[in-house]
Formats: structure tokens, sequence, C-alpha cells
């Protein structure tokens, strides 16, 4: 309250918007920040591992932390591990912890710690969302703790990229006397109060290992409601906002508040069932595949704030296929395509929901108008979010989904082998497989690239999902303060509200 | 209550046939008839939230959706929780008897005492109901009282064509306007949501506690307003009004002594009326001013099919109706002379 206080004195007092912050002035010290968080409700928890609504990952990155850490361009950068270090087949990673990193009520972390964490994480009867695939290789039997700062972790099978599964903030590290009652973590805020469905409170960490935050308090509200959210932001109740409706990008500019936008890995596909007719012939999928004007659905069902996608996911990995040429728009190469499959008077019909997310709904819309073009008959069911994600859900033949940003083989392992989790297309290639478990093992790193791009050839050209662009991320924050620089991974600077200072000194 | 929509007069109709017995006991008589049919209403409303929402379908696949199939152990403990393995009957007696000894049940979603979780709230959605009563009430009886006075000339008109308006408009626009104007595109001199750090009530900053409180009396305001318009005219229109005006009483004691008590009776039903909607209505205001109230906490609730939080949040909404109403009957009976005395007769 007493931040609404001073941000509304702040804005009546002077009558006119504040200018935008200069970014590059020194920050100062001090203030009570708050923050709105879009969504939430009675389901909201404190659960490190188990984080279920957008406000619960906005706490997690308050309080938790995990091995390692995804910085603003999604590479991987150190955090409370000095390194994560594989042996020559990737069967033995070595960690070395930071020295002297410490926990909210006092305690030093040690590699115990690390241990009880792991375990918990990857506790067969009720693992985390971050240990699901963790737990399919990581022997924790016969992983060592070898000295107060040294770890090996065992894996029973070879797997390359540990690193980036460590880095993914659902693996936070818990000291082991954690009580999620009151949560501990290593992170820049230390929890105060939790009420579910309203707020959270935070205070400043000062021993935080990382440089401690310049704020004293932090205050992630939950909000049900748009227009809400971006009315307390103009009002100067709080400080920023996550997920900025598109449609306000340009008036909140006018009202003293600045839209931070960033590139993100996110997709809303088209999914296919690559083992039902009509979509079990390739002719089919790629038909539907050049069927797609890419940059309408940007411009129109993002508004204009989105990338372009090439039917391949996982941009921001350094072994994405960009060499692959992009596929446009092509109505007489996808009815030749049809033709030849036999599908000319084709008629299919798309699931949506309003429940994948922004964008979905509209992309489906369009593409009804777009196949059209190709002689194509779409009918749009536009199901309620417990039917959709009802007892079909990863079994509808022809509907969309929503994933954010992730690597090319964690992603792999969710999304496009068989017994992945959400499977969505049932795309079981043989050949794939092989290529993705070969390049798990392979210690070279440049013949691991090659695997994994032959591996996304094989999806460019018989895979299941139609990606037409990558969402951009909005937020917005008041001009009254400053630090919040664009992130690739979570929306809000990955809620980096460490880095964030108040303009003028607070009151 | 089904007789919400008949006229004032006839949901007070006076026992018939008491006799015998002293003006009071007639009184205790029919008030205790009252408490009866209203504890009689309740109980037909917790057998109906019930059944709609514990019994029908299977409630433990509702709640788990897709990890329905993939998590037999917490279906189990669901089931084991809502007591499945038991008849629906036996389970409504369980539910009822804690129910009335005050053991509201466990939240599903989150499994924290359902009483933890909406205590502090419904505190709140009533402070929000009762501030606007305050407000509103003497607003709509003064704009009603300069209306009858000014029948037909220019005031009424603009009075008229004002509350007409303003009825036309529903609460999120109201709303959405209000903090437009006041919060942050052309004055930036209230709080646009009512936000509160500290576990401090929305009350304890004021200041956001008037757009909400602004926002219900400009809804509710009219109708009220124009019921009681209605029937000052009627009353102004009477031949004992005449009379009295022929006897030389002046226009302002006619209004206030003869008119307005009159005037009282259907304005009470009204705003019971109005104040009963409110306890559910208040949901859209909750919305856009983000209020801790119950509004949000039952959608919530609905969508996380939380079947002991929608339970219990409809059966306070429900006690909310069925309170008003008998508190208006009970005012109505006092503020009509005819009805009173054929009880106490």
């Amino acid at each position: 309250m007493a931040a609404g206080v001073a941000g509304l004195t702040g804005l009546a007092g002077c009558g006119t918007v504040p200018p935008k912050p200069d970014q590059s002035a020194p920050q100062l010290r001090g203030g009570s920040y708050s923050h709105g968080s879009t969504g939430g409700g009675l389901k909201d928890t404190l659960e490190p591992y188990f984080p279920v609504t957008n406000p619960d990952i906005a706490r997690c990155l308050q309080l938790y932390e995990p091995l390692l850490r995804w910085n603003a361009e999604y590479k991987i950068e150190p955090s409370v591990a000095e390194s994560v270090m594989p042996n020559r087949d990737n069967t033995q990673w070595l960690v070395r912890l930071r020295d002297g990193v410490e926990f909210h009520h006092g305690k030093t972390l040690t590699p115990a710690d690390v241990m009880f964490s792991l375990a918990k994480v990857t506790d067969p009867k009720k693992p985390g969302s971050g240990g699901t695939e963790l737990a399919k290789f990581l022997d924790l039997k016969n992983s060592k703790i070898v000295n107060q700062n040294t770890i090996v972790l065992q894996l029973s099978a070879p797997y390359a990229v540990l690193d980036q599964l460590l880095a993914e903030y659902t693996v936070g590290i818990l000291p082991t006397d954690f009580d999620v009652s009151h949560p501990v973590g290593t992170g820049p805020f230390a929890y105060r109060r939790f009420v579910p469905g309203q707020l959270s409170e935070f205070d400043r960490f000062a021993n935080y290992w990382d440089g401690p935050a310049f704020l004293d308090e932090l205050i992630i509200y939950d909000f049900a409601d748009d227009a809400a959210k971006v009315n307390a932001l103009l009002a100067g109740q709080v400080q920023s906002i996550d997920n900025l409706p598109s449609y306000v990008v340009n008036t909140i500019d006018q009202q003293g508040a600045s839209p931070l936008i960033s590139d993100t890995g996110a997709w809303v596909p088209f999914t296919m069932r690559v083992d039902v007719a009509p979509f079990s012939d390739v002719r089919v999928r790629q038909a539907l595949r050049l069927i797609v004007d890419r940059q309408q659905m940007i411009d129109q069902a993002l508004n204009g704030f989105g990338i372009l996608g090439n039917d391949l996911y996982s941009p921001f990995d350094p072994v994405f296929a960009s060499d692959l040429p992009q596929r446009v728009q092509d109505i007489d190469q996808a009815k030749s395509l049809l033709a030849q499959a036999g599908q000319s008077d084709l008629d299919v019909e798309l699931v949506t929901s309003t429940a994948v997310g922004a964008g979905a709904v509209e992309s489906a819309n369009l593409f009804v108008e777009q196949a059209r073009q190709a002689g194509v008959a779409v009918q749009l069911t536009k199901a309620d979010a417990n039917v959709f994600y009802g007892d079909r859900y990863l079994s509808w033949n022809f509907a969309q989904d929503f994933w954010n940003t992730r690597n090319y083989v964690p992603q792999v392992a969710t999304s496009s082998v068989k017994g992945a989790t959400y499977n969505e297309t049932h795309f079981d290639d043989p050949q794939f497989t092989a290529l993705i478990d070969q390049a798990k093992r392979e210690p070279d790193e440049t013949k691991r690239n090659q695997l994994l791009h032959d591996a996304q050839k094989i999806e460019y050209d018989t895979g299941g999902f139609i990606i037409w662009g990558f969402k951009r991320q909005l937020d917005a924050y008041s001009n009254l303060v400053q630090g919040l620089q664009p992130h690739r991974y979570l929306p809000c600077s990955n809620f980096g509200f460490k880095r964030a200072s108040f303009v003028t000194p607070p009151t | 209550m089904t007789d919400l929509a008949t006229p004032p007069q006839e949901t007070v109709a006076p026992p018939t046939a008491v006799r015998g017995g002293s003006a009071g006991s007639a009184w205790l008589k029919w008030l205790a008839r009252r408490l009866g049919l209203a504890i009689l209403t309740l109980w037909l409303c917790s057998v109906l939230v019930f059944f709609a929402t514990a019994a029908l379908g299977d409630p433990v696949r509702a709640i788990l959706g897709k990890d329905f199939a993939a998590s037999p152990e917490r279906a189990a403990a669901l089931a084991a929780q809502l007591k499945l393995d038991q008849p629906v009957i036996v389970r409504y007696f369980d539910w009822l008897g804690s129910l009335l000894t005050g053991n509201l049940g466990t939240s599903i979603a989150n499994g924290l005492p359902v009483s933890e979780l909406v205590g502090d709230r419904i505190i709140n959605s009533a402070v929000l109901v009762l501030a606007s009563a305050i407000v509103m009430i003497p607003v709509a009886f003064g704009l009603a009282m300069i209306s009858a006075n000014y029948r037909g000339k220019r005031t009424d008109g603009v009075i008229q064509v004002v509350m007409i308006t303003l009825a036309g408009l529903p609460e999120f626009v109201v709303g959405i306007l209000l903090v437009a104007l006041f919060s942050t595109t052309v004055f930036h001199v209230l709080p646009a949501v009512t936000i509160a750090g500290g576990g401090a009530p929305p009350w304890s900053n004021p200041a956001s506690m008037i757009l909400p409180v602004l926002t219900l009396v400009i809804v509710v305001t009219p109708y009220v307003s124009r019921i009681v318009r209605s029937s000052l005219l009627e009353v102004l229109d009477s031949d004992y009004v005449e009379l009295a005006r022929l006897k030389g009483v002046p226009e302002r004691i006619v209004m206030r002594k003869h008119a307005l008590l009159n005037a009282i009776v259907p304005g009470i039903q009204v705003i019971a009326l109005q104040l009963a909607w409110l306890a559910g209505g208040v949901l859209f205001v909750e919305y856009v001013f983000s209020y801790p109230g119950i509004g949000a906490s039952l959608v919530d609730s609905v969508r996380n099919s939380d079947f002991p939080m929608v339970q219990v949040l409809a059966m306070v909404i429900a006690a909310v109706y069925v309170g008003i109403n008998l508190v208006a009957d009970v005012l109505s009976i006092l503020f009509t002379p005819r009805a009173r005395t054929a009880i106490s007769s």
C-alpha cells in the first residue's frame, strides 16, 4: 500500500506524465515496488517444484535459484553453481558450487542441499514439472559429494544437455530443512507473506550472493482482469505488469508507462496427427503448411508482435537450422500436392479454444480463410477450456497448442518422440528418434550439431506441426522505475525485479 | 425467495384469524413463521447447491481434468477427501451437519480451510455493499423527492434522462469510465484498483474504496430512485394529500410527512432487491477494481471445480438474499399501519 500511495502522489503531484526513464542513469536504493501479475487464483502456491499459475512462476524466480540460469539472450550462465561440466561421454557431470551462497534463513549452501533438492524434484512418487525429464537418467544413488563444494552427478544414460535442464527455474536449490510454510531459497527476495489469489510480499535479501536488490520490498499482486491490471499501472499503484494486452501498447506510451517488448521462442502451432488420415499422408501435411500466410498471421493474430516461423521450434538454440529455406505461402504447390494425394476436396475439422492463449483462435480463423484459397474446407470448432484440455487433449486430429521457449533437445523430449508427455502430433519417426538418441550421447559438439540439424530437416520435411511464428512478449513498466530489460525467457525481464529501481528517491 | 417480484403489500399479507393472545405474541408468531420460512428456503437452497455441485457426474474427473488418467493416486486421494465411497444422501447430511457446526471444509484447489480463504473476502464484500447502500439510499430518495417535487418540469426531465441513461449502462462500463476519468486518463486523483499490501483490509486506504462504491451507487441508484419517485407521485395524487393541501398544509410538510412515509415501503422493497442483487452482482465490480471480495473467488472456484468453496460461497449468497428479504419484510410491516394492526389485532 505504501508503494501505491507513493506512486499516486508522484503522479498526482505533477499532473503531466513522467518522461521515459534514463536507463543508463545510476540506480538508487530503496522503495517498495509492486508488480501486477496476470492470472493466479486459489490454486496459487509457493511450492518450488509445482508452480501452477503465472504469479507462481514470478514468485519462484524471486525465492529460488537453480544451479545455472538463462540470461537475457537465452544462453546458460552460472548461478549458484560456478560450473557444471560433463565428462567425455556425457555420463558424469561435475558440479562446482559457488562459495558463500547463503539461504534466506542464514544457512550456507552445501552439496547436501543440492542432493536433497535433486532427490525432491525427481521423486518418483511426485516428480516436479522440472524433474520428469531429469528423473529418466539421473542416478542419484551413484552420484557423489566429492568435497564441500563439488558433486559428481552420475547419469544412467548419456545426456549431452543436462545443463539445460538444470537451468530451469523449476529446479531451484532448497535447503535440506525446507518447509513450504516458511519457504526459503537463495534468491534475491525473501518470503514475508502470501495470500493465494491475492498477493505475495517479499523483503530484499541483504546477503544475496549476486549483489542485493535495489528495492527494499516487493509485492506481487494477482490480477484476474486485464483492464484492472493496466489501470493499476497507469494510476501508479503498481510499477510493472506482465502480459500487456497488445492493443494498449501505443496508448500506455502516452500515459506515463513504457512497453517492454522481448523476442521469445514461444509458439502457438497447429498440430496435425501424423498417424490418422488425411494427415498420415505427408503430402497433405506439407500442403497445409504451404497454405499458411505466416506474415498475415503475425500481423493479425499477434497484432504484429511476432517473428516468422519455419515449422521448426527452438529458434534461440545454437543448433537451430536457420539455413533451411523460409517456407512461404504457395497455393499452387499446395493444390498440386493435395491432388497427388487424391485430396483435392479436402474437408477437415480444426479444434481451437481460447484456453490455448493469445493468438490461437485468431490464427485458426485466418487459417480457415487461407485454406479456402486452396479449395480446402476447414470446419472450425471452438471448444471450452475443460473440453479442449479434457479427455481428448493429445488425441485431436487437427488442433492447436501453446509452447514456451525451450531449447531443441528438451523440446523434442516433451513433444516429438514416442512416449513424450505432450506429443500432440503423435510424431514417431524411427530415423528421427535414432538421430536424437545418438546426439544425446555424442560428446563432440560439431558432430552433435550435425545430427540435430539432420533431425530438424526430417521435421521440416515431414513433421506434424505448422509453426507460423513466435510470439513477442509484451510487458510494461511505469516511467518512475528503471532497470527492466527485454529478456528472451520469462515475462517482465525474467521477473527480474532484482535489477529494478525507482528513478526518484522514494519518500 | 419467489415472492420478490410481487408487490410488497402482498408479500406481507397479514396472517388470518389471529385470535386471542396479546399483540406481542401475535407478532412473535408472525416473526416465527417468517423465520421458519426463511430457514426452509435456506434448506432448499442447501439441497440444490449440494446436489448441483457434488452429486452430478464424477467430481474427481472434473477436478483433475487431463491429470485424471495420469495420476490414479491423486484421484484416489481426492475421492477419499470427498468421501465418494459413501451414498450421496449420507454425504449431504455430513456436509450439512458440518456446515451448521461451522466447519466449512477444505478447499480442493490449495488444501487450506475454506473458512480461512473466504472469511476476509466475505467481510470485504459486505463492507463494499454496505458502504454503497449507505451512500445510495439518501441519494436515491433525495433525487426522487426533487423529481417528484418538480414533476413534469425541466429539473424532473433532466434527472429522469440521466437516470435512464445510467440504468442502461452495465456496471463494468461505468467502472471503466470512472477509472479513465479519475485515475488514468483525465485526472490522476484516485486509485484505479483496490489493492493493499501488508494484509490490510481495503478500507485501510479509503481513497481506493471511492471508485468501487461510486460505481455501485451509480448502477443501483436509478432503479431505487425511479420506484420511489413513482410511489411518491401516486401518493401526491391521492385524495388524502389533496385534502391536506386544501387544509393549508405547506407543500414541504405534505412531501415529508404524508408522501415520503407512504413511499418508504416500496422503497424498502426495491432497496432490498438491489442489495440482494449486489451480494452476487458485485462480482463485475470486484473484477474491474481487483477488489478482494467473494466475486473473484467464486469465479475462480467454479473454474477450479473447487466444490467445497463453491458450496460455501453459494450458501453465503443465498443466506444474504434470504436475510435481506426478511429484514425488508419486517420493516415493510412496521411502516404499513394497516398490516401492522392486522397482525396485532
